[in-house]
């Protein structure tokens, strides 16, 4: 036969592209001929794509792994291999983004290089202090990604004031929502609100959401403030809620904060780190709230003092970032210093809806020393409450069944959110809020109060008799909205039943899921949600 | 800073919690001597606190001391009542945390709260943790702060840290 010259073979390559098509549009000439014939002419392999340098690294740092980064652009794990000898990227990557979670082989692959053994906590802060790995105990230099402050950046000015320092580090860094006397209750908190709109506007921080916006810590998460390997410290103790997105935050003071706004650094000790393993699936009218509740019953209010805490196990997996941020919320309550849950497929879901930015989550290795493990069942978990005067004084739903209550309140940074909302309004709907019964509502966020407000829950509640209150903390920390009398019983959603935490300190907080306020709103005594689930 | 102190004690329960020792309600307060005015109002039997406490008296408590907000006027009014230090079975971090930062003399000595009744005159070395019941004569020793935190105690606190 004859054999196509040089440009022939160029026509039918660019027309065919692999050997063996081109051989058959030759008329079944073997595949090993035609790639004889180009070499002869000095025709190189047809290239499918240019991939760039930045397209490869992304991937090669995804995975680690010439297959699955190759199956990703449909090319052989050796034509990978060359994309990425052409650039340079001969070594395995130290750190992995997400994926490698979805190809469970997460630990062989971080472990590599001189980081194995090593948990969330310490691979994070190494990071952010610069060093290869960073021991427990260690105190290290750090400089945040995010700082947060709320009503309390009135204070932290007022220290700031005193450092004599005209401008703040990174007023980008900065996130200043107003919430927790919000709008301001008195003159005195009139006052600071003023004094944070001035210097906000003086220091050009642009992140400050006035009294309209909510609950700063759910403020923070959906405006994508925050992102995975990321580090956080607030003016607030439940700042640890961040955890929820694979983020390591804590609370720490307003003088601290101060130092934070002037410098861009504050010191951490690195903290031991426990690992608790949720499984099992929650029976019906058993949420994240009963779930943590009955781990801090069982861990006792400073169970996690000074620690990391890390979620594991097929229930939190399950979990939403909602649920998840409940969870790391309240782990405040055990004292934890961190509480995360580690990046996957449903952080990466939700992140896409709030932001562009780019994120590296951080994991922990697979032999990471952790001081403790606990393991819970959620099988068969019945709806908690936490009686007074303590988060950890947890029962069972049975045991305090029927005790009357003046009040419910359902909102806060714990369980304020559109499926706490729902969960509440499916049970109410249709019903009547009990006539010696306040039921009060504080969506989150203006974004959670809009969207309730959009899907009927607001109505619902209206319609059964429960008071709407604007988007804030509203009386969870007994400034405002709703205080108790000496005398009183409250059933909240929120994260505190300390003696006299919502008023007087003769009133008694009780903390329970939304399912449980709902039904307990209705009946007018603490009442088994189940009752109306069924 | 001082390294001893000799005072009065008044003694607490288990996680005494930051709205026991200064409420939510006075958040607001920005003048060192109001905060003081409201503290320890929630603790249960410390309700004349404020207004009977001595400057150099001692506040000894048992697990879980300060734990809750981040609030630093717990410290704050403690501090602006002359109370000279704490000692407690073991404190939460935030609380301790601050009261490093604000040069509040913390001292973690576990077993300290069975050991002392209200009333009691108590003697605290900051320097080498002992902790001795003047009423009883008995001793124990905690843990003095040490490293990083002692140096900012020393300095007068974190802005003076800062500024030195």
């Amino acid at each position: 036969m004859k054999i196509p010259k040089k440009e022939e073979l160029l026509k039918l390559q660019a027309q065919y592209k692999t050997d063996k098509k081109i051989g058959e549009a030759l008329g079944g000439v073997p595949e090993y001929l035609v790639a004889y014939w180009r070499r002869k002419k000095k025709i190189g392999k047809y290239s499918l794509a240019k991939y760039t340098k930045e397209k490869i690294k992304d991937l090669w740092e995804t995975y680690g792994n010439d297959q699955k980064a190759g199956e990703e652009l449909g090319i052989s794990s050796a034509a990978f291999y060359k994309w990425r000898r052409k650039y340079n990227l001969l070594e395995k990557p130290k750190v992995l983004k997400f994926q490698q979670l979805e190809l469970s082989l997460p630990s062989e692959i971080l472990s590599q290089g001189n980081m194995g053994r090593q948990t969330i906590a310490q691979k994070l802060l190494a990071k952010k202090s610069g060093k290869a790995q960073v021991k427990v105990g260690e105190i290290v230099n750090v400089e945040p990604d995010l700082i947060m402050s709320h009503d309390n950046a009135g204070l932290v000015i007022k220290q700031f004031k005193e450092i004599g320092l005209k401008k703040v580090w990174n007023p980008d860094k900065i996130v200043i929502p107003l919430d927790h006397r919000a709008p301001a209750e008195s003159e005195k908190t009139a006052t600071a609100h003023r004094s944070i709109r001035m210097f906000v506007k003086e220091q050009n921080i642009r992140n400050f959401y006035d009294i309209k916006e909510g609950i700063c810590h759910q403020v923070v998460v959906e405006k994508g403030h925050i992102l995975p390997g990321e580090l956080a410290v607030g003016t607030d103790s439940h700042t640890t809620s961040y955890g929820c997105l694979g983020a390591l935050s804590t609370g720490i003071g307003a003088t601290e904060m101060a130092v934070v706004w002037a410098t861009g650094k504050i010191w951490l000790r690195v903290p031991e780190s426990i690992k608790i393993v949720v499984n099992g699936i929650l029976p019906k009218g058993i949420y994240a709230k009963d779930v943590i509740l009955h781990i801090i019953g069982q861990l006792t209010v400073e169970g996690a003092n000074y620690k990391s805490v890390e979620y594991y196990g097929d229930t939190i997996e399950r979990m939403s970032i909602s649920e998840r941020f409940t969870i790391c919320n309240l782990s405040m309550e055990m004292g934890a210093k961190f509480a995360v849950v580690p990046f996957d497929k449903v952080t990466k879901k939700y992140l896409s809806t709030v932001t562009k930015k780019r994120y590296a989550p951080i994991f922990s290795d697979r032999n990471a020393v952790f001081e403790k493990e606990s393991e819970f069942n959620v099988n068969g978990l019945e709806p908690q409450v936490a009686c007074p005067h303590n988060v950890d004084n947890v029962k069972p739903i049975g045991e305090v069944k029927g005790i009357k209550i003046d009040q419910v309140v359902l909102g806060s940074c714990t369980n304020g959110r559109l499926d706490d909302l729902e969960i509440a309004a499916k049970i109410v709907r249709g019903k009547k809020i009990h006539p010696e019964v306040r039921m009060l509502i504080l969506p989150a966020t203006r974004t959670v109060y809009l969207q309730a407000m959009k899907k009927g829950y607001l109505k619902t509640f209206m319609d059964a008799g429960a008071v709407i209150l604007n988007p804030g903390c509203g009386p969870c920390l007994g400034a405002h909205e709703g205080i108790l009398a000496a005398g009183e019983r409250c059933l909240a959603t929120t994260n505190r039943n300390f003696k006299g935490r919502m008023g007087s300190p003769d009133s008694e907080v009780f903390l329970a899921s939304p399912a449980t306020a709902a039904a307990t709103a209705i009946k007018g005594e603490i009442t088994d949600p189940r009752d109306f689930l069924k | 800073m001082s390294k001893k102190f000799k005072g009065k004690a008044w003694v607490g329960g288990d996680d005494i919690d930051t709205d026991q020792i200064y409420h939510g309600q006075y958040l607001p307060l920005t003048d060192p001597k109001e905060m003081a005015k409201h503290a320890m109002e929630f603790v249960p039997g410390m309700e004349n606190f404020a207004s009977e406490v001595r400057p150099g008296d001692i506040v000894v408590a048992g697990k879980n001391f300060g734990c809750g907000s981040s609030r630093e006027h717990a410290v704050v009014c403690l501090k602006e009542n002359g109370v000279s230090c704490v000692v407690a079975d073991s404190f939460a971090r935030i609380f301790y945390r601050n009261a490093v930062n604000l040069a509040f003399p913390l001292l973690e000595c576990p077993g300290i709260s069975k050991m002392v009744k209200t009333g009691d005159g108590v003697e605290v070395d900051m320097e080498t943790g002992q902790v001795t019941n003047l009423s009883t004569g008995e001793k124990i020793t905690g843990n003095p702060p040490s490293g990083l935190e002692l140096e900012i105690a020393e300095k007068g606190g974190l802005l003076n840290y800062l500024k030195c």
